[in-house]
């Protein structure tokens, strides 16, 4: 018996001027709990300052290999637009994320809004994409006083990240820390 | 020509065409074609590598209450929930390649999925929390940023996220031991008692001689490993044992010694006897770590239950 909860994907924005990036995925019942999910498993270290889930039955995903083969494209009413999130893998460069966030189309389908981001993006040539109704993906918000709840907590946890511990090195010319005076 | 020999003849040219692009350095990526036999190591590998970050919580999860410090605690509190955090990411990875969670868990709580050989040695004094942390945290790394090249996409993020976050782990570890190494007799007893437990595991966790594995070359081909398990323990044991020696600890190995003339660290024989045994059940925790897995399983039933109920509710809106 099929137990699982649907599949949500991720996009984790680390600042103001980074664009919402794919990390991963969580399993959730709905939308709000994809969201805590998401900051529990994304964000227990900085940076973000918000989060984007989507449901991944929902998103439409073409690699430069299956392109090769073409983008059919539906026969749908071309009156019907709706819009788009457009996101891009661009580098075969070694990284923590996927996909990029780079902008929105308009179009009847998502064959259709593919075909407008291949002409609207060209540079750099894109390894794969992602498109995602726009309708279908919800936000973490932008209020300042929620966001700050939820991710800066991260923060002050100082003792999380390698560089709270120095240079440790029992050789002679490291400089040792004296590390906790309570043991 | 039958249809069987055409379908052959087509997948020996997809299979040159995929590993052409794995020699120039491609990533592949879900939705990209690949050879059955690469979908079925990777989903094996990387599910693997997910229950042994699970299982990993276990051992150091234990000393949680009995923390020195309140400083030691939030280090040790942040760093297991780190390893149920790897494990999600890992999860996730083995799920793009059409694995479902459900599955993983079920192999996992059945014990029909292997986990790393080493979280089935106890931990039986504090000590034992830095020298996982130096020891069995150093070795993994080595191990993952080897694997932070694969050629699998998803595994590789995953790893590149995973390595920078454990790097903490192996310093908090690192720290701890040579803080203790130049403390008090006792401290300088205990961490010389870790150490003497935990060396071996640790040179074994990387897994057998290139001799004894087959899989390697294919691994390699394929990208998913971009070293061989000799290669790896030869670095861990190069980074290692020269700081373990100068922190005045006795690495319990009489043969270890640099050799001048290869560049290499020769040690002593590894007592594949007994990782056998560990990878096949018969390790001193194996049924208690699994026995713990599973008892938490099941005492999380009324959690998923209600969750249940909810998306229930929630699915049908």
């Amino acid at each position: 018996m099929d137990t699982q909860w649907p599949r949500w994907e991720v996009f984790k924005k680390d600042t103001a001027k980074k664009p919402y990036q794919a990390v991963g995925s969580v399993h959730a019942a709905d939308a709000d709990h994809a969201l805590l999910n998401a900051r529990n498993v994304f964000v227990r270290r900085p940076q973000a300052v918000s989060l984007w889930v989507a449901p991944a039955a929902v998103i439409f995903s073409r690699t430069a290999e299956q392109l090769e083969q073409g983008n059919p494209l539906p026969d749908v009413d071309q009156s019907v637009q709706q819009t788009y999130q457009i996101f891009r893998k661009a580098t075969h460069r070694r990284s923590m994320t996927f996909m990029d966030h780079i902008g929105q189309v308009e179009a009847p389908s998502p064959a259709h809004a593919l075909q407008a981001a291949i002409a609207q993006f060209p540079d750099p040539p894109a390894l794969a994409w992602w498109i995602i109704p726009a309708d279908q993906i919800i936000s973490s918000g932008e209020d300042r006083e929620m966001a700050a709840a939820w991710f800066d907590p991260a923060k002050t946890k100082t003792y999380k990240h390698q560089s709270a511990y120095g240079f440790v090195s029992a050789r002679p010319q490291g400089r040792r820390r004296s590390g906790a005076k309570d043991e | 020509m039958t249809k069987i020999n055409e379908m052959t003849m087509n997948d020996e040219k997809q299979t040159a065409e995929f590993e052409a692009r794995i020699a120039r350095g491609e990533k592949i990526e879900a939705g990209d074609w690949m050879p059955e036999a690469y979908r079925k190591q990777l989903i094996r590998m990387i599910s693997q590598h997910a229950h042994s970050e699970y299982i990993g919580m276990l051992p150091e999860g234990k000393w949680i209450p009995h923390a020195p410090s309140l400083r030691r605690k939030m280090i040790l509190i942040a760093k297991v929930q780190d390893e149920a955090g790897h494990g999600q990411y890992l999860y996730h990875a083995a799920e793009t390649l059409g694995a479902t969670r459900e599955e993983m868990m079920d192999a996992f709580l059945t014990g029909k999925a292997k986990y790393s050989s080493i979280f089935n040695y106890p931990s039986d004094t504090w000590a034992d929390v830095g020298m996982i942390g130096w020891l069995v945290d150093g070795a993994a790394i080595r191990n993952q940023t080897m694997l932070a090249q694969c050629s699998y996409g998803p595994y590789s993020r995953a790893m590149v996220r995973i390595c920078a976050e454990e790097t903490f782990h192996h310093k908090q570890g690192k720290e701890m031991v040579l803080l203790y190494a130049h403390g008090t007799p006792k401290q300088r007893e205990m961490v010389q008692d870790a150490l003497n437990r935990y060396w071996w595991p640790s040179l074994m966790m990387l897994g057998p001689h290139d001799a004894d594995s087959p899989n390697t070359p294919q691994l390699v081909r394929w990208g998913i490993k971009t070293k061989t398990n000799d290669e790896v323990r030869q670095e861990f044991i190069a980074e290692t044992a020269p700081e373990l020696l100068a922190a005045g600890l006795t690495i319990p190995d009489p043969e270890l010694h640099f050799d001048e003339e290869s560049g290499q660290w020769i040690h002593g024989p590894i007592d594949w006897d007994e990782f056998w045994q560990v990878v096949r059940g018969n390790g001193p925790c194996n049924a208690e770590r699994l026995g713990a897995r599973r008892q938490a399983h099941e005492d999380g039933a009324w959690v998923r239950e209600a969750l249940n109920g909810y998306a229930q509710k929630a699915l049908s809106t």
